[in-house]
């Protein structure tokens, strides 16, 4: 079943651009990555999905049943942790989080101590005189206390250090596996890669592509360095699937996307001096492959 | 209904601080009240030396300031000025609160809807001014009654149109607050809008061009009329209801297609 499901949503701020086409489906119990730049539309679609904007044109579903039609009935099954969280000022941790648990049904109190714990979330202070980092934790709790099948994450980790980062993704992993849907959107590929089974690629409001995250990484990206004693001319190395082309007389350096052996030829006649292959982050895999697509 | 229950809690001070404030300017007034009436001869000697417009104005043309109620009439001006102020005030904060606090994300992500929204955030303020005019009756009956006695009557007819001016403002309010994309200070607004209505009915009264009194709560309800005719204008009730009402629909209507974008 589709958890999520769009089908050419649009958005236009005016004649500012929000989103275009955008077409999604997210399966029951994935993880499903969105990536891109900041700007590129992440949140434009999470805010249609939330009923918090509306469509200019297109449709988005959740559970089978349309966003803004049925967005009440929806949203008592969604968690949603926002990029940048903000609550009033004037309340305690726990004064909020026991506000957030009274919009739905049948919610466990002990599991706000429990996340809370995880977290490592003071419960008794103001919001007020929370750190960045830790308004995002009571963000997570939020979010999480009342057992949502779908979780959708905007920019989670964001002023979390890494320990917290760490129980934050254990935190995911495990509601994934008692069956929560989860949507991640990130620009950080590398957290895209630790938690995700999917990907879509956003650029400029548009799904460039949509990609299995294992298979993104077979596709044989490889990072090349060569030193050598030739003279060899600059376009030497410039055939395709090279990217990020850097020469200098007796060493080239250049990411390489294609049948191995077609390289290995080419560098078969050189007196080598030094040659490395290595996995290229996703990263750069995204900088070179994606970015000139659009 | 929870939804309710915090935004009355996060009225509550204000409400609190308006409402003392309303009866400390009653008590402040009422104690030159005694002085007033030992010598109101002397006070309209003064008085005929304003120009008529002026003395229109402020209300002090048709008053009898010797008697009790009608000097209470005078002072109540002040009190429907704080009261509407008021009114204004929480309504569009209330309904701005999210934007000025940025915490849409977290109310427009729960499961309500903007219906359910706006009709606890905005019963709360109306709940607010419920106890507040109730709380006003019934001391500003114990207040002024230590100065004299008088026709309870006319003195709820005039204390009771502080509740319906504030429903007006407060209708206007949530239509604002509704409207606008994001609303940095709430306070100055307010007191400008109301202070602009407040001004028509000065020039209303000044002048005396009727069709002026159309369009300010402030002639609607105005004491000293009431206190003349010994009784509200019927009409006039029904165009703040009528108005109050068309505002308030379309202060629904906006907030429902309004676009939440991010902040």
């Amino acid at each position: 079943m589709d958890v999520i499901k769009t089908v050419k949503l649009t958005k236009c701020y005016g004649t500012a651009r929000g989103i275009i086409d955008v077409s999604l489906s997210v399966q029951e119990g994935e993880i499903f990555g969105f990536i891109g730049p900041n700007g590129a539309g992440k949140s434009t679609t999470i805010r249609l999905l939330l009923g918090l904007i509306y469509p200019t044109s297109g449709e988005a579903a959740i559970f089978g049943e349309d966003c803004i039609k049925r967005g009440p009935q929806i949203r008592q099954n969604i968690g949603y942790l926002p990029s940048e969280v903000f609550y009033y000022d004037n309340m305690r941790v726990i004064d909020l989080l026991k506000y957030s648990a009274s919009f739905y049904h049948n919610v466990d109190q002990q599991r706000i101590y429990r996340l809370a714990e995880i977290m490592d979330l003071d419960l008794h202070r103001k919001i007020d005189d929370l750190s960045y980092g830790n308004k995002k934790k009571v963000g997570i709790v939020q979010g999480l206390l009342h057992q949502p099948r779908l979780i959708i994450l905007d920019e989670p980790t964001s002023g979390l250090d890494p320990l917290m980062q760490q129980n934050f993704f254990n935190l995911i992993r495990e509601e994934n596996r008692q069956g929560a849907t989860v949507l991640f959107s990130s620009h950080i590929l590398g957290e895209v890669q630790k938690l995700c089974s999917r990907v879509a690629i956003i650029k400029e409001g548009r799904i460039i592509s949509i990609e299995d995250i294992h298979a993104l990484h077979n596709k044989n990206y490889k990072r090349f360095k060569i030193d050598f004693h030739d003279q060899v001319d600059a376009g030497y190395f410039n055939i395709e699937g090279v990217a990020d082309l850097s020469t200098a007389p007796g060493s080239a350096a250049f990411l390489f996307k294609g049948r191995l052996n077609q390289m290995i030829d080419k560098i078969h006649g050189l007196n080598l001096i030094n040659l490395t292959v290595e996995e290229p982050s996703l990263e750069e895999i995204f900088m070179h492959y994606y970015e000139r697509e659009s | 209904m929870n939804i309710y229950r915090q935004e009355l809690r996060m009225l509550t001070p204000s409400a609190i601080y308006w409402s003392l404030g309303m009866l400390v300017c009653l008590l402040l007034f009422m104690l030159i009240y005694p002085p007033v009436a030992a010598d109101v001869q002397g006070l309209e000697a003064v008085l005929a030396n304003f120009p008529l417009e002026m003395r229109k104005a402020l209300g002090l043309s048709s008053l009898n300031l010797a008697r009790v109620l009608e000097f209470y009439a005078f002072v109540f001006l002040y009190i429907l000025l704080i009261g509407a102020v008021f009114a204004m005030k929480s309504s569009l904060a209330v309904l701005s609160e999210e934007a000025r606090s940025k915490t849409t994300d977290f109310l427009l992500s729960k499961p309500v809807s903007r219906f359910v929204i706006v009709t606890a955030k905005w019963g709360a303020v109306l709940t607010a001014l419920l106890l507040q005019s109730i709380l006003l009756i019934l001391f500003s009956y114990m207040i002024v009654r230590i100065y004299g006695s008088f026709s309870s009557s006319l003195f709820l007819l005039i204390t009771l149109s502080l509740i319906q001016m504030q429903l007006f403002f407060s209708a206007l309010g949530l239509f604002l607050a509704a409207l606008v994309r994001r609303m940095r200070s709430v306070l100055p607004l307010a007191l400008g809008i109301v202070f602009g209505f407040f001004l028509v009915q000065i020039i209303n009264q000044s002048v005396g061009e009727r069709a002026l009194g159309y369009i300010t709560p402030f002639a609607y309800f105005d004491p000293a009329t009431i206190v003349q005719h010994g009784a509200y204008n019927p009409t006039l009730v029904i165009i703040n209801l009528s108005v109050s009402a068309v505002l308030v629909i379309a202060g629904y209507m906006a907030y429902h297609k309004k676009d939440f974008a991010a902040q």
